[in-house]
């Protein structure tokens, strides 16, 4: 399960000043559901995913990944999560079976049980074509696949997905949808960030709507449906943003 | 650090880059073709160079004697070459030095001087008129026997002069512009000389003495280090450190921006980072990789020079083969050298956003590492304490000084040349690390370079003390001043200029530049500079305490500046210096100038701005010996700036502990203070005061103190920094974040937070 409290992240950057990348921001997700981090470019996703990855710092508050805290514990956290984005990519130069090994040792487990569960895991993500195949002489579809695969290879309590389904062709995504669908059912913690209305109305048990670093909304997609009596999410999305543009505006 | 993790990442790396073809051309296939097809061209070119027939103007060869021979058949005689068939190498066209009517011979030589520069002859000889009858008058002249008779009278001077015809100067036209012409001037040169000789010996023979008066004796030479190392051995052995230095860096260089800037460029960096692996062991498994690589660019480069040049060299006596105990030792020393241009690489590469940029600092390491590998190939450079200290140049010292058989005074060495280098190969570790730990490394977006807006940024975002970056750049400030400072002012002559001198460096090179900074780049200078009202906490207990252990760890300080000074000895500038010092009007002059006013300057500088700077790295070791290497620097005797450094770690630790400057400044201040009382003592003040007597042991150098005080002080002083140690000092964000990070990596296992749920 992932607890996030305030978290806040500065950087520091020579025009602005301060830029204010995330500002407070606070969820909680549980495993056994898809939460999904709503919002348009530059909201504060990555960032917030990336912390939670460990691979960013952040400037203030608090995140805890099944407990382990993201700063002070941070090669604990990434025991416990399989983390996918469209920054991490496949290696050019090793085959789908290696780059799949590789991160599987990484992650600590021995050469008899990971050989079985890869021979598994590649049955399921259909994945035998390729396995010998060199990672810059894949399609988008087939890298995608195997990053999902390196992703979920020693079997994390918690899966993060930053826009996995970007510059996917929709039999792709579909079938990656499926994929993060099937996790839900075994039981994992899943966070999910995309900017796409449709894949989260299909998929998030739970939605936080971010906005230039602020957490807009929170809560069940009927719920919040409920709050703003509005019942298509892509206009409740649009409403929360032109709102708190609104307010922000007049503050200013 | 798991070992099985950068075990795992190694292998990778290894596989990865042997699937890369670039790497394996750079590396394998380039070294095997290159120096064959060198050796081969360089083999063909100077064939091609020395067969080459060149052309001769002849003039006035009218004039030659028939006896011996210079001319025969339009050639040189064969028998003035060193190989009969090398007469053809000079090919001879015969002007006349008739003159046509209304010209002069000015005009022959002037028209010949035309063509040689023209290139129509790559040279021109000129023998001039009545050239062969004045030495054939010479000739009869020293048959008659003037010589023997002129010598006799005792005025062989004036006779000679009077009897001896002068003959005239046969001369050579060439031009040092055009190789040819100098390969043709070299030719001519020799066959004249031979000639000459022969000459002299016709004359020798005509006067009835045997040819070997004019050479009476041969000289024997015999050259030991020939029979030892075999010849050349000399040649190799500069050459060949050069080489290798030049290809391990090379093959530690692209390797490491493959792997780090290119990693960040296809996007996987973050893939690796998400992992469990911890930075250290990605950039330990890195590095080994590149090592490896460099390691092995290294020797296929060297091993396939050395059998090119066995090959072809053995052909040139004078160069000869490298030996195999030179292969030995560039061996050893390979691994020292790779490992540190493997960091300095990695560090790099981590550095740049993409392959593109990584590929621009190649140069700029170069131009920095070129000179070190070549500086000591310059004549008469030695191993010594000085440039044993000065990375990559010592290890190449080191090795020559080894190939030359000193073993002994590599032996004495050796430590500082090791522990050098081991020093700067963990700070570049460190320093890799340090960029892997760092997201605005990793995740660097190009911004648009304006200097105005970065000055604007400087000033706008200052924080109540200065940043990392703005402590070094301090620091190089009073470095790079303190030379050009030290160039202009001259060496002082009596007390008045050695004061005005330290006053100057003191308050103008040191303190300025730290003050201006405080005041211009922090909101907070007088936290900065540790004399905010906070640092007074501690001040009351602190500032005697480091009074007092200035005092008891004086002895200390002395015992281990007599080891030092014992085992590199200093020229007689501090002689100088101290007799100098003999010169002040009075103790108090003297200890305001060399005590009190550096104390003040130094501390102000180093422990506060410096040393502010630099807790922001997080590491408080890490600060206080970094602005101790500073201070070590800021000394301009290398005897005395070791001794800095330890001293300024003392210092350093005191003001991290008390978190104020003043007992800083104290201890400096009694340190100093002291050092300059122990020049005082006179064998007639020890016979007054018979404690004294008690304290001090004499020494051939001097006064210092008795082996039991030293003991003692060391008790006592450990004692004080125990205290300090006890201390709880004010750590800064970074530290505190340090201290959560290390208790979160012994909880280990066990989750810290209770949130669950």
């Amino acid at each position: 399960m992932i607890q996030v409290d305030g978290l806040t992240k500065h950087y520091a950057d020579l025009r602005r000043g301060r830029l204010v990348a995330l500002d407070g921001i606070s969820f909680h997700a549980v495993p056994g559901q898809i939460y999904g981090l709503l919002g348009p470019n530059g909201a504060g996703k990555t960032t917030t995913l990336r912390i939670l990855s460990t691979v960013l710092r952040p400037t203030a508050g608090r995140a805890t990944v099944n407990g382990y805290d993201v700063v002070t514990q941070s090669s604990q956290v990434r025991r416990q999560i399989g983390f996918m984005s469209a920054n991490t990519a496949v290696y050019d130069r090793m085959t789908a079976w290696e780059m799949v090994e590789y991160f599987g040792r990484l992650h600590g487990l021995e050469r008899e049980p990971l050989q079985t569960r890869m021979e598994a895991l590649f049955d399921r993500l259909q994945m035998n074509d390729f396995r010998d195949l060199l990672g810059a002489k894949m399609s988008t579809g087939m890298k995608q696949k195997v990053s999902v695969a390196r992703a979920i290879v020693h079997d994390p309590p918690v899966l993060i997905f930053d826009e996995a389904t970007a510059g996917l062709d929709v039999l792709v995504a579909r079938a990656l949808l499926g994929t993060v669908a099937e996790l839900r059912e075994q039981g994992k913690c899943i966070l999910y960030s995309t900017h796409i209305m449709r894949e989260a109305e299909k998929l998030c048990d739970r939605v936080a709507i971010i906005h230039r670093g602020r957490l807009l909304a929170e809560g069940r997609l009927d719920e919040l449906r409920q709050q703003h009596e509005q019942s298509d999410l892509e206009e409740l999305f649009f409403q929360l943003i032109l709102n708190h543009d609104a307010t922000v505006g007049a503050k200013a | 650090m798991s070992w099985s993790n950068v075990k795992l990442i190694l292998a990778r790396e290894i596989r990865d880059q042997l699937r890369d073809r670039r790497t394996l051309f750079m590396i394998v296939v380039l070294p095997l073709l290159l120096y064959p097809l060198l050796g081969m061209s360089f083999f063909q070119i100077s064939q091609f160079m020395q067969e080459q027939p060149t052309r001769v103007l002849v003039i006035g060869a009218d004039h030659l004697v028939e006896e011996p021979p210079l001319v025969e058949n339009n050639r040189f005689a064969s028998d003035l070459f060193s190989k009969p068939e090398k007469a053809q190498l000079l090919q001879l066209e015969f002007a006349s030095d008739v003159l046509a009517p209304g010209e002069t011979l000015d005009d022959v030589l002037a028209r010949a001087r035309r063509q040689v520069e023209a290139g129509r002859y790559d040279a021109a000889i000129h023998f001039p008129p009545e050239f062969a009858e004045r030495l054939e008058r010479f000739r009869q002249a020293s048959t008659a026997g003037v010589f023997a008779q002129g010598s006799a009278e005792g005025h062989p001077d004036s006779s000679d002069q009077q009897i001896l015809p002068e003959i005239p100067r046969p001369e050579i036209i060439f031009t040092t512009a055009n190789e040819r012409s100098q390969i043709t001037f070299a030719r001519l040169h020799a066959v004249l000389r031979r000639w000459s000789e022969e000459v002299g010996k016709a004359n020798l023979s005509a006067a009835g003495l045997p040819p070997a008066a004019a050479r009476p004796f041969e000289l024997e030479t015999d050259d030991l280090a020939d029979k030892k190392t075999g010849a050349g051995a000399v040649f190799w052995a500069k050459l060949l450190p050069v080489m290798l230095m030049l290809w391990a860096l090379t093959g530690a260089f692209y390797p490491a921006v493959d792997l780090c800037a290119g990693e960040k460029e296809r996007g996987t960096l973050e893939t690796l980072l998400s992992s469990p692996a911890q930075r250290s062991e990605i950039v330990v498994g890195k590095l080994v990789t590149i090592m490896l690589f460099s390691m092995i660019t290294a020797i296929l480069n060297l091993a396939s020079m050395g059998l090119t040049g066995w090959l072809v060299l053995t052909h040139l006596p004078t160069v000869g083969t490298p030996s195999w105990l030179l292969a030995l030792w560039l061996l050893v020393a390979l691994v020292p050298i790779s490992a540190l241009f493997s960091a300095l690489c990695l560090a790099l590469a981590a550095l740049a956003r993409s392959t593109k940029e990584g590929q621009y600092y190649l140069m700029p390491l170069m131009l920095i590492c070129m000179p070190l590998a070549v500086l000591p190939m310059a004549p008469g450079v030695e191993l010594n304490l000085g440039n044993s200290l000065i990375p990559v140049t010592n290890v190449v010292l080191l090795l020559r000084t080894l190939l030359e058989g000193n073993y002994l005074q590599a032996l004495r060495f050796a430590a500082p040349v090791v522990g050098t280098t081991l020093v700067c190969c963990l700070l570049s570790i460190r320093w890799a690390v340090d960029q892997f730990n760092q997201e605005s490394v990793l995740f660097r977006e190009s911004e648009r370079l304006d200097v105005g807006l970065w000055v604007r940024h400087l000033f706008r975002d200052r924080g109540p003390t200065p940043g990392v970056a703005m402590a070094l750049f301090c620091g190089m400030v009073i470095l790079i001043l303190k030379f050009f400072v030290g160039l202009v002012i001259p060496f002082p002559e009596d007390f008045a200029a050695l004061a005005k001198a330290t006053l100057v460096l003191q308050l103008a090179v040191i303190a300025a530049p730290a003050l201006l900074m405080s005041v211009m780049l922090t909101h907070s200078p007088r936290r900065t500079l540790l004399l905010d009202r906070a640092s007074w906490r501690f001040v009351p207990t602190a500032l005697p305490a480091a009074v007092a252990l200035a005092v008891v760890i004086h002895p200390v300080a002395m015992a281990l500046e007599t080891a030092i000074m014992r085992l590199y000895p200093v020229a007689e500038g501090v002689a100088v210096l101290a007799k100098l010092l003999g010169g002040a009007p009075n103790f108090l002059m003297l200890l305001l100038v060399i005590a009190v006013v550096p104390a003040v300057c130094e501390e102000l500088a180093f422990r506060g701005f410096i040393l502010s700077g630099l807790r922001h790295t997080g590491k408080k070791w890490r600060a206080i010996v970094i602005t101790a290497v500073f201070f070590g620097l800021a000394h301009s005797i290398l005897q005395q700036s070791l001794i800095a450094v330890l001293l300024g770690i003392l210092i350093g630790y005191i003001a991290v502990q008390s978190g104020s400057l003043l007992p800083c400044i104290a201890y400096h201040m009694v340190h100093n203070g002291l050092a300059l009382a122990t020049t005082r003592i006179t064998p007639k003040l020890l016979d007054e005061w018979p404690l004294l007597d008690w304290m001090v042991g004499r020494t051939e150098e001097g006064y210092t103190y008795g082996w039991p005080l030293v003991i003692v002080g060391g008790v006592l002083s450990a004692m004080i920094l125990t205290w300090f140690s006890r201390l709880p000092y004010q750590r800064t964000k970074e530290e505190q974040l340090q201290e959560a990070i290390k208790r979160g990596v012994e909880a280990d296992d066990e989750p810290l937070a209770s949130t669950i749920g």
